[in-house]
């Protein structure tokens, strides 16, 4: 931001200041804005914030890791067709380029009363609104055995981009030839619905080159694949033949780890080499300690016109944390849209204007099912002021006739702009 | 006299106050239309970047060169299914004629 549209800015605030409604404008600069968590609806949020508001309002980004590692195409890095860097953003573009305060972090708790959150290294911040991103925490204890044998280095998620997705590509590759992979789905709703299938495919397509007598063994707690499943099942039956066994229905209730077994809740009990196991999954648990999970105690209930909590005045929830609409899936795509929502709402509304009433949200998220070739869903989201919802509209979005590589070159176009959208 | 000044007065205030109000009140709803306008944009911006500034040798059909006419052509023939794609026909379809018109307005090249 330079010095001549600052000054710009700051007198075209004194300017409204002057003017009617004197409160509701003069909150736009002064409110404290704090975002909590640094991912696909955190960071973007923080960003277009700044940007709704000509760089006026004062947003603070708390985040505990030193840079975003991206969940979508994480798969690939799984698979061992891509490295960590390659979807790796620093966040330095935050605070250089957009003016916003970074604060290396962890929330331990808010108190919403207060309007403070309160940080792992001791201090209290106070904020005048909050925008929580906190993502999804895994509920362990749904699986007999799975918190030890996470603790004994056993089974490992790497449902959040990190250093368990390098961990999990370790495992698979030290694998005995032969051996059996075994990942399991929890009931939807979960975070990225076809982001397990993906896995699959990126698993399978490693052990195909390296492991070939290997198998995938998919255990579904859901009906059926519940995301673009006519177009996985023709990929494993085409290209992963032999490889990827999927069983629906197949709720996993436990797990040991000496024995490396995994028990179901009505089938026989299955071995594996290396178990995969995600458990079922809820708001980030700042949002579940803060009391905002206040549906089923699990997502987090907002109104879709500011995404503020139903539960607490002036936080508002983005991204896998909420109860979803109709058809909306926990998707990074989605927490960027809902936090341009969120973002344009949070300026109206400090600045004193309405809300717009009619917002619109996209989601758009391709699936590698080998290391080129991509599939697509896609939907468009309007909000109806009857239903007080977003809907999909009919006759609107879709997916992918087939897997294609034209399709591979737009996903990875989709990556590096949206990382750029949220970050840069 | 006491009461007819004082009326006088109120009259003034009330004046000034009606001329602060719609001034700002239009200022307000110019700011807020054109907050409106950037958000239906955005929704753009997850695959062709901020502001349609698209990331260069991304992998992703840069949109900014378009004119906002051009641009407008091409949502309206993914909407009606006479160009054909990948993702846009099934995205255009969700958009309103009204929607498809703001957005490129907004990204259009000026």
């Amino acid at each position: 931001m330079n010095r001549r549209h600052f000054i710009g800015q700051s007198a075209a605030a004194l300017g409204l200041v002057t003017g009617f409604s004197t409160q509701a404008h003069a909150n736009l600069p002064k409110a404290e804005i704090l975002v909590i968590g640094g991912g696909y609806g955190g960071a973007t949020v923080a960003k277009y914030l700044r940007l709704f508001s000509n760089n006026t309002a004062k947003v603070t980004l708390i985040e505990p890791n030193a840079s975003f590692v991206s969940c979508p195409m994480s798969n690939l890095v799984v698979g061992g067709s891509r490295k960590m860097s390659e979807i790796t953003t620093s966040y330095d573009n935050l605070s250089k380029r957009h003016g916003i305060k970074m604060i290396q972090d962890s929330v331990v708790s808010m108190d919403a009363d207060k309007k403070t959150v309160k940080l792992a290294s001791g201090k209290t911040l106070r904020y005048d609104k909050a925008v929580v991103s906190p993502g999804v925490s895994l509920m362990m204890n749904t699986v007999e055995g799975l918190a030890q044998a996470n603790k004994a280095g056993v089974t490992l998620q790497a449902w959040k981009a990190g250093a368990e997705t390098v961990a999990l590509h370790k495992q698979i590759a030290a694998m005995r030839d032969g051996g059996t992979f075994i990942l399991s789905i929890p009931e939807a709703p979960y975070r990225c619905p076809p982001g397990p299938y993906e896995r699959a495919c990126q698993v399978a397509n490693y052990l195909k080159q390296n492991k070939p007598k290997s198998k995938v063994l998919i255990l579904d707690a859901n009906q059926d694949v519940t995301s673009k499943g006519a177009l996985f099942k023709k990929v494993w039956a085409e290209q992963y033949g032999g490889i990827i066994e999927y069983l629906p229905k197949h709720n996993v209730t436990g797990v040991d780890a000496k024995t490396k077994t995994v028990k179901l809740e009505v089938q026989d009990d299955v071995k594996g080499d290396v178990l995969n196991i995600l458990p079922a999954m809820s708001a980030g648990e700042i949002a579940v300690k803060t009391g905002l999970a206040n549906s089923n105690g699990r997502w987090v209930n907002v109104n879709f016109l500011n995404f503020e909590s139903t539960a607490q005045k002036d936080i508002h929830v983005l991204g896998d944390a909420i109860q979803i609409a109709p058809a909306m899936p926990k998707s990074g795509h989605m927490a960027n849209q809902h936090a341009k929502v969120a973002a344009a709402a949070i300026v109206a509304e400090l600045s004193g204007w309405e809300v717009n009433p009619a917002p619109v949200l996209t989601n758009t998220c391709y699936s590698f099912v080998n290391d080129k070739e991509v599939v697509h869903v896609a939907s468009v989201h309007q909000y109806s002021a009857a239903e007080k919802t977003f809907k999909t509209v009919p006759g609107s979005g879709g997916l992918s006739p087939a897997p294609s590589t034209l399709e591979g070159v737009y996903a990875w176009g989709w990556a590096h702009n949206i990382w750029a959208d949220s970050l840069a | 006299m006491r009461v007819k000044h004082l009326k006088t007065v109120l009259i003034a205030s009330a004046m000034i106050g009606i001329g602060q109000w719609s001034s700002s009140a239009l200022a307000q709803n110019a700011a807020a239309d054109n907050l409106y306008k950037r958000g239906l944009a955005a929704t753009c911006a997850n695959c062709h970047g901020t502001d349609g500034k698209g990331v260069l040798d991304g992998g992703m059909p840069l949109i900014n060169g378009l004119t906002s006419e051009q641009m407008l052509a091409t949502l309206k023939a993914y909407k009606s299914g006479a160009r054909e794609g990948t993702i846009m026909p099934q995205l255009a379809k969700g958009y309103t004629d009204e929607q498809l018109e703001t957005i490129a307005n907004q990204l259009g090249k000026k």
